[in-house]
């Protein structure tokens, strides 16, 4: 263990890897500080320069943009109001009158520090419950497998709200998509009518660059008179940062900063919910457990400890699933999934002991971005807001050409280029149709994995009956189908809560139902978890029956914040 | 005489007043017309139905279709377990269930909002900054084999800044020069430093 360790830690600490980090998280502070560039935009952008580079190397630069996007948001929405990524939308909700108030530095302090502390905590839980969870994982069997990918693309599917319809027809065109060319199974090319470029079907990276990130530009210059308009006219005034101040404030709001921070790393871990849902969720908590909660709003430190500490708190939990069970916990640990992919590295269960290496690597570069992030915010603040005064469409065009030029060092294809302008098309079709691109994004990472776990389990079953009653009796596989059910219904469930009674009940039968599963698994442990999470859940349902089913009136904050 | 002419003319009458009655030709003409213009409403109203999710639900099953019918084409290998079709299959019958219900929902929701319209104009002026940036791209995608990426690439970006940002001299220079050093630093970086080998172009290699 310790050699694979020091082995990451000098990769890591080579002059190179860190010279490459400190660009990465600086550009990544610019791309969060764009209001409409979002960081998985950023990390994408990034990718192609990491082709020649080692894994380490290159997953070490790709997280410095990360972890400097999911901070570089919380400058521009504390000095203009107007949030940078989705990651920071509940930090401008005192962020802003904090700084209107006169107190830009404490603002800014307040939000660098707690991304800091947000970071890393999930930083140590990446650490400590990564390989516990690929050690979980090395029980899941073929059925589990799939199960556990149904349930990612319905959960990404509900998370569209309203559209959910539009959310699983997105996902399943990303299965579908993934099906073209040659099948991984019998090596049969299918689907590919007759065009001798699709035998080998479409490369993940051109599809998601053209469906993200070529669809989000062309989204970003739609309006003709904003798009020619600087991006912020206003970048505020000179500020210095108030550190100290900043941290004292923070460590006397520890259970917040901690409260948010699992926040943050629980939202990470479900697949394809990001910072945009962790940081509302936070702030949405520590409002309701303040003792002023009428003073959120008017600029209160609580109120940007919250959200900042979760939004980087979830790029450790999504970075968790994705090493230990080879799910992308959002669309960056989908681009970090495929970079990984391109250097033959697969993440699945045995990822952390099979290249121990590259997974201390990733962890010790985490822990380093953080403090880096902290250093390049301090020092190149107003540099980094004055990107922001150039017009939309001069960015737009140049990153476009910068995306061909990426695509095509991929595979020194043009067959690539062609792929980035079909879907590129598509893209933006679903973009002004309503649909959401992460279903479909996802769809296409995990639609081989679906099938290659499919097939095993065929083969595997003894015959049909077997292969069938194997997806509701093996406690993991039910566990995932009854988690995906429930999150079908969640959609339901968000809109009518406090409304309908049948609400009432719904979290609470979830967790008696779910403990079901849990009860029926190997050991002592999870069967006495699952009859805590039952007892809790009956004892729920008696405390609400005893109330005569009485719908709560507070549970409308979401609505509240959204107004 | 008499009677015959008071008889007769009574007939006539009988006639002019039945003619009368009658309604003229041009009438029966137009009355056809204003039924088939009826009709045409009818229809029209029945089409402000079919609202873009509608068209959009009827496109993907129509998709779904096409790639259902192709997967009669995928070769049957008699040695594996789970046939090659299958999973597509699967996938096919979902997007279908799926599709169904949304094509359902859509033509209960009823036409699309006012605001949206302007016909064919309208929808190019909504999104002309997209379709500038795709026929560009589509144009240098085709060109790339002559004029490479260092050359077709400055043209595309200054091609695509010049439709989306004014027209004036000063900026057509700002664009150029945006042009030419945004792409000679990407193509260097990439080619230079990262040793990929970008498309030459006939022309670069004349040269």
């Amino acid at each position: 263990m310790w050699e694979n360790f020091s082995e990451a830690l000098f990769t890591v600490l080579e002059l190179k890897t860190i010279l490459l980090m400190i660009l990465g998280t600086a550009a990544g502070l610019i791309a969060g500080a764009i209001p409409g560039f979002t960081i998985a935009m950023a990390v994408i952008l990034t990718l192609p320069f990491t082709f020649s580079m080692p894994p380490i190397q290159g997953l070490a630069t790709m997280l410095g943009v990360f972890v400097g996007g999911l901070s570089g948001g919380l400058m521009s929405g504390m000095l203009t109001g107007i949030p940078g990524t989705p990651s920071s939308i509940a930090t401008t909700f005192d962020g802003f009158p904090m700084t209107r108030s006169g107190k830009p530095g404490l603002a800014l302090g307040l939000g660098v520090w707690s991304s800091f502390f947000g970071g890393i905590i999930s930083a140590v839980a990446l650490v400590l419950l990564a390989p516990q969870l690929a050690d979980l994982g090395l029980e899941f069997g073929p059925w589990d497998y799939f199960s556990l990918v149904l349930f990612a693309l319905t959960i990404t599917a509900s998370l569209a709200g309203e559209n959910m319809l539009k959310g699983l027809i997105a996902g399943v065109v990303g299965l579908l998509v993934a099906t073209i060319g040659e099948d991984d199974i019998n090596g049969v090319a299918r689907l590919n009518f007759w065009i001798e470029t699709l035998e080998s079907g479409f490369q993940f990276l051109p599809v998601l660059i053209g469906l993200f990130a070529f669809s989000q530009l062309l989204s970003d210059v739609k309006d003709r008179e904003r798009a020619k308009k600087p991006l912020m006219s206003d970048t505020g005034s000179a500020v210095k940062v108030k550190h100290l101040q900043a941290i004292k404030i923070i460590f006397s709001q520890w259970k917040n900063l901690l409260r948010s921070s699992f926040i943050g790393i629980f939202v990470g871990i479900l697949p394809a919910a990001g910072g945009s849902i962790s940081n509302i969720l936070a702030y949405d908590q520590a409002k309701k457990a303040s003792k002023t909660p009428e003073k959120f709003g008017s600029g209160v430190p609580d109120g940007i400890i919250a959200p900042e500490s979760s939004n980087n708190a979830t790029a450790g939990g999504a970075l968790i699933i994705m090493m230990a069970l080879g799910i992308p916990g959002d669309i960056v640990a989908a681009v970090m999934l495929g970079a990984l992919l391109i250097h033959d590295v697969v993440p699945s269960p045995t990822f952390i002991t099979e290249n121990a290496v590259i997974a201390y690597g990733i962890f010790i570069a985490f822990f380093i971005a953080h403090p880096m992030m902290i250093c390049l915010q301090a020092v190149c603040l107003r540099g980094f807001l004055l990107i922001t005064r150039v017009p939309m469409y001069l960015l737009a065009a140049v990153i476009l050409a910068y995306c061909t030029i990426g695509v095509f060092a991929l595979e020194n294809s043009t067959d690539d280029l062609w792929t980035l302008l079909v879907f590129g098309v598509l893209g933006y079709a679903m973009r002004v149709l309503g649909f959401p691109l992460a279903p479909m994004i996802l769809g296409v990472v995990l639609g081989n994995l679906a099938e290659l776990n499919l097939s095993r389990a065929f083969a595997s079953a003894s015959d049909l009956n077997h292969f069938i009653t194997s997806f509701v009796t093996r406690p993991w596989s039910a566990f995932f189908l009854l988690l995906a059910g429930f999150s079908f219904g969640f959609p339901w469930f968000q809109k009518e809560r406090g409304k309908k009674k049948w609400t009432l009940v719904y979290i609470p039968l979830m967790a008696i139902v779910l403990s079901f599963p849990i009860f029926f698994m190997e050991g002592f442990v999870r069967p006495g978890l699952a009859a805590l999470f039952a007892g809790w859940g009956i004892y729920e349902l008696w405390k609400r029956r005893a109330g005569g089913w009485k719908l709560l009136v507070e549970d409308d904050h979401f609505a509240e914040m959204h107004e | 005489m008499a009677g015959y002419s008071k008889e007769s003319r009574r007939l006539q009458t009988r006639k002019l007043i039945a003619k009368l009655a009658e309604p003229p030709r041009s009438y029966l003409v137009q009355r056809s017309k204003a039924s088939l213009l009826d009709r045409s409403l009818e229809r029209i109203a029945l089409m402000a139905k079919i609202n873009r999710d509608t068209i959009c639900a009827i496109i993907i099953l129509l998709a779904g279709g096409f790639f259902f019918w192709a997967t009669f084409y995928i070769p049957d290998m008699q040695y594996e377990s789970l046939g090659s079709e299958v999973w597509p299959r699967v996938i096919l019958f979902l997007l279908f269930l799926l599709t169904t219900c949304y094509l359902f929902q859509s033509l209960k929701q009823g036409p699309d909002e006012a605001g949206e319209g302007g016909g064919l104009k309208g929808w190019i002026i909504r999104y002309q900054n997209a379709l500038w940036c795709y026929g560009f791209f589509l144009l240098f995608l085709l060109t790339l084999d002559y004029l490479g990426m260092l050359i077709g690439g400055i043209l595309f970006v200054f091609l695509t800044l010049t439709a989306l940002g004014d027209r004036s001299p000063r900026n057509h220079a700002i664009h150029a020069a945006v042009a030419v050093i945004s792409i000679t630093f990407m193509w260097s970086v990439f080619t230079y430093g990262l040793k990929v080998i970008l498309p030459q172009g006939e022309i670069f290699s004349a040269w």
